[in-house]
């Protein structure tokens, strides 16, 4: 009885040592976004303050950060569809016809650093009149959601025994139609991690927007900039909007997070 | 199929030709404040000329990399941009990105601002705003301890060591390396020293080191805590938290600290005096830190010309002080106004200012971030050692080598 008491309350420091390093950035932030300019600078630190939604106010009333949620939602989104439709028979054929070099070849694009593309893209967006359009967005944050889906994608559609396509070829079904109706209805967890992972890749993006967006197309992590002015920094409006910012990845992982953890080693115990 | 596609072509050419008739131009703007009310003026521009003005509006470093990309790229749509004199200008210049200013009258600009507009004998930029080093100082803390405001650096060393306690820092500027480097440039000047000399480093001469010990020991004996970590974003706070006694940096944060809404110290306690002198005289920086320039790659030349002189217009400039922006033009400063509205003292550290200031704070050069980098690292050590360190012109001589080959590298060593 005391032993187990004894290894109870060890469990819980050392959950505490990990989680509290981890949270207690989170936290700060969270309080200083409902401080105000005065409350934030105090020092010591103000536990007990008088919490005030102004910094809200000004990220979505003065700003209207909803835009830039909107356009983030646009992109993050399209991006991870596109991928889909394009990666995951990639990742089934790779999966199947044990093609490595591809997947290799594929994963140097992600390796290589984002800025060495933004260039050459710059110059193609620009003549093609595509600069500000979500077109050009959407397809350079391709360049972030394809890689982890046909990754993610190819090992998990590893551990799907080639058996179930195969009873269904003998049926009939042509490969396309085994793919269809046979594998991706029980790859949905995985599909739901690489979904997860490679939305969330998108939604932090900041390299690609800031070149490629203007004005119309403005991304959150670009937006948030736009209360950091010359010698001037209004930390509780950067602080209610990195808090907007991180709700949603925050909300989409804690949902999925079964599928992602479900999803990330599934690969890894192939037998 | 491929007649479909010429017709295609066809078509966006000539949308493209027909958006080309309207008059419209692109302006990048710094999030700043004198870009925020030119944001909200640029309506009345449109209504009067019937041009239509794009208006992006970024933080200082991405607006860099998005000018820097776009001129890089040759493929820019920019037409007029606001742009950093010290930080970029010269690499812009270089690089051929500015468009001369011919047809501009700059007889409104104090001679010193226009120095670092002017290559060769051609202006390229307009200067905006303008700041330079004042003493911020806490007039309560004064009166308790029955100092008077330093004028000069031993004063200021006394007056630090007074004020000093535990609780409080008695001095503080600032100490991260590379952020340094333009706060220290007034002391440097003060001690007879210089960053630059003829094109060539010279901050190991003896009274650049002489000011780095000086900046070093200050800070090390009276400074906050973990002062080389410390910029501007630091400093601030820790004053506005009344932590801080006296402050020596730029004049652009005077409203800040004597806002109720950002400061716990209340506004009549803060006060703002003249840089202090030093063994050689007092010559603080002042610089133009925005100015703004027409694009060399602009299809609309005129248009931006027209534009630019409204956005620098003195009418805007009044507009400007009166929004508490420190602006380049003269008259903007003896506008009836204006002087009954803005602080006396600042007004009377710019007229100092303005008079004997020096146009630099920083290595002027086109290599100037890593320059500051490597100064930077100077300034760390004698802040560790409280300015005592031996090490310290070895040091100096060794970063001083190494700026020279950045010199060298640009062409730029020996050439003034």
């Amino acid at each position: 009885m005391r032993i187990s008491w004894i290894k109870k309350g060890l469990f819980f420091v050392l959950v505490l040592a990990i989680v509290i390093p981890v949270l207690f950035p989170l936290l700060w932030m969270l309080a200083s976004s409902f401080k105000t300019q005065v409350d934030i600078v105090a020092w010591p630190p103000r536990l007990v303050f008088t919490p005030t939604l102004q910094n809200y106010e000004r990220v979505f009333r003065e700003q209207n950060f909803l835009k830039y949620f909107i356009n983030s939602s646009i992109v993050g989104i399209s991006a991870v569809a596109f991928s889909l439709i394009m990666g995951l028979p990639a990742a089934y054929s790779i999966a199947r016809f044990k093609q490595k070099r591809l997947s290799i070849f594929i994963l140097v694009a992600r390796l290589m650093p984002g800025i060495s593309f933004l260039m050459p893209w710059y110059i193609i967006f620009s003549r093609l009149k595509l600069m500000d359009s979500y077109v050009a967005l959407i397809l350079s944050h391709m360049l972030i959601t394809l890689p982890i889906i046909v990754w993610i994608m190819s090992s998990y559609f590893e551990t799907i025994p080639i058996e179930m396509e195969e009873s269904a070829m003998v049926d009939g079904a042509t490969r396309q139609r085994a793919f269809l109706s046979v594998v991706l209805p029980i790859a949905g967890p995985g599909i739901v991690t690489s979904v997860t992972l490679s939305f969330i890749f998108s939604w932090n993006n900041f390299m690609f927007s800031q070149v490629l967006s203007m004005e119309k197309t403005k991304t959150l992590p670009i937006a948030i900039y736009n209360f950091v002015s010359y010698a001037e920094v209004d930390w509780g409006a950067v602080m209610a909007a990195a808090v907007a910012i991180m709700a949603p990845a925050i909300i989409l992982t804690m949902i999925f997070q079964k599928y992602v953890v479900k999803g990330l080693t599934m690969g890894a115990v192939k037998g | 199929m491929k007649s479909k596609f010429m017709l295609v072509i066809l078509v966006v050419l000539a949308l493209f030709s027909v958006s080309a008739q309207q008059k419209e131009i692109r302006v990048l703007l710094a999030n700043h404040p004198y870009g925020d009310l030119l944001k909200a003026a640029i309506p009345e521009y449109e209504k009067a000329t019937g041009v239509k003005v794009n208006v992006e509006s970024l933080q200082e470093s991405q607006l860099t990399t998005k000018l820097t990309t776009e001129f890089a790229t040759r493929s820019s749509t920019v037409d007029v941009f606001m742009t950093r004199p010290l930080q970029e200008g010269k690499m812009f210049y270089k690089n051929g990105w500015y468009e001369p200013l011919t047809g501009y009258d700059f007889s409104d600009y104090p001679k010193n601002a226009l120095d670092v507009a002017t290559f060769g004998n051609k202006a390229y930029i307009v200067p905006l705003v303008t700041e330079w080093e004042v003493l911020y100082y806490r007039i309560d803390l004064f009166k308790k301890a029955g100092l008077s405001v330093p004028t000069n650096f031993t004063e200021l060393e006394m007056a630090a060591k007074r004020l000093n306690s535990s609780d409080m820092a008695g001095f503080a500027s600032r100490g991260k390396g590379a952020a340094a480097v333009t706060q220290l440039s007034s002391y440097v000047y003060n001690y007879g020293g210089t960053y630059l000399d003829k094109g060539k480093a010279a901050f190991d001469s003896k009274e650049a080191i002489d000011a780095i010990r000086f900046y070093g020991k200050m800070l090390a004996n009276y400074g906050p805590s973990g002062v080389t970590n410390m910029s501007w974003e630091n400093i601030m706070p820790l004053f506005q938290a009344g932590k801080v006694a006296m402050w020596t940096d730029a004049s652009v944060f005077y409203g800040q600290i004597v806002d109720p809404t950002k400061s716990q110290v209340p506004a009549e306690n803060v006060g703002i005096a003249n840089f202090p002198a030093g063994p050689k005289g007092n010559t603080p920086f002042i610089v133009v830190s925005w100015g703004m320039a027409i694009a060399k790659q602009s299809k609309n030349k005129a248009l931006a010309m027209d534009f630019i002189k409204w956005a620098t217009s003195q009418g805007l400039a009044k507009r400007g002080m009166l929004a508490n922006i420190t602006m380049a033009r003269n008259s903007a400063w003896k506008d009836a106004e204006v002087r009954s509205k803005i602080n006396t003292g600042l007004i009377a550290t710019q007229e100092y200012a303005a008079k004997y200031g020096i146009p630099y704070d920083r290595p002027y050069m086109s290599a100037v971030g890593e320059a500051r980098d490597l100064i930077g690292e100077v300034i760390i050590e004698s802040i560790n050692t409280a300015g005592t360190s031996t090490k310290l012109e070895a040091l100096a001589k060794d970063k001083v080598d190494a700026v020279n080959g950045l010199l060298e590298d640009t062409g730029e060593y020996g050439v003034y």
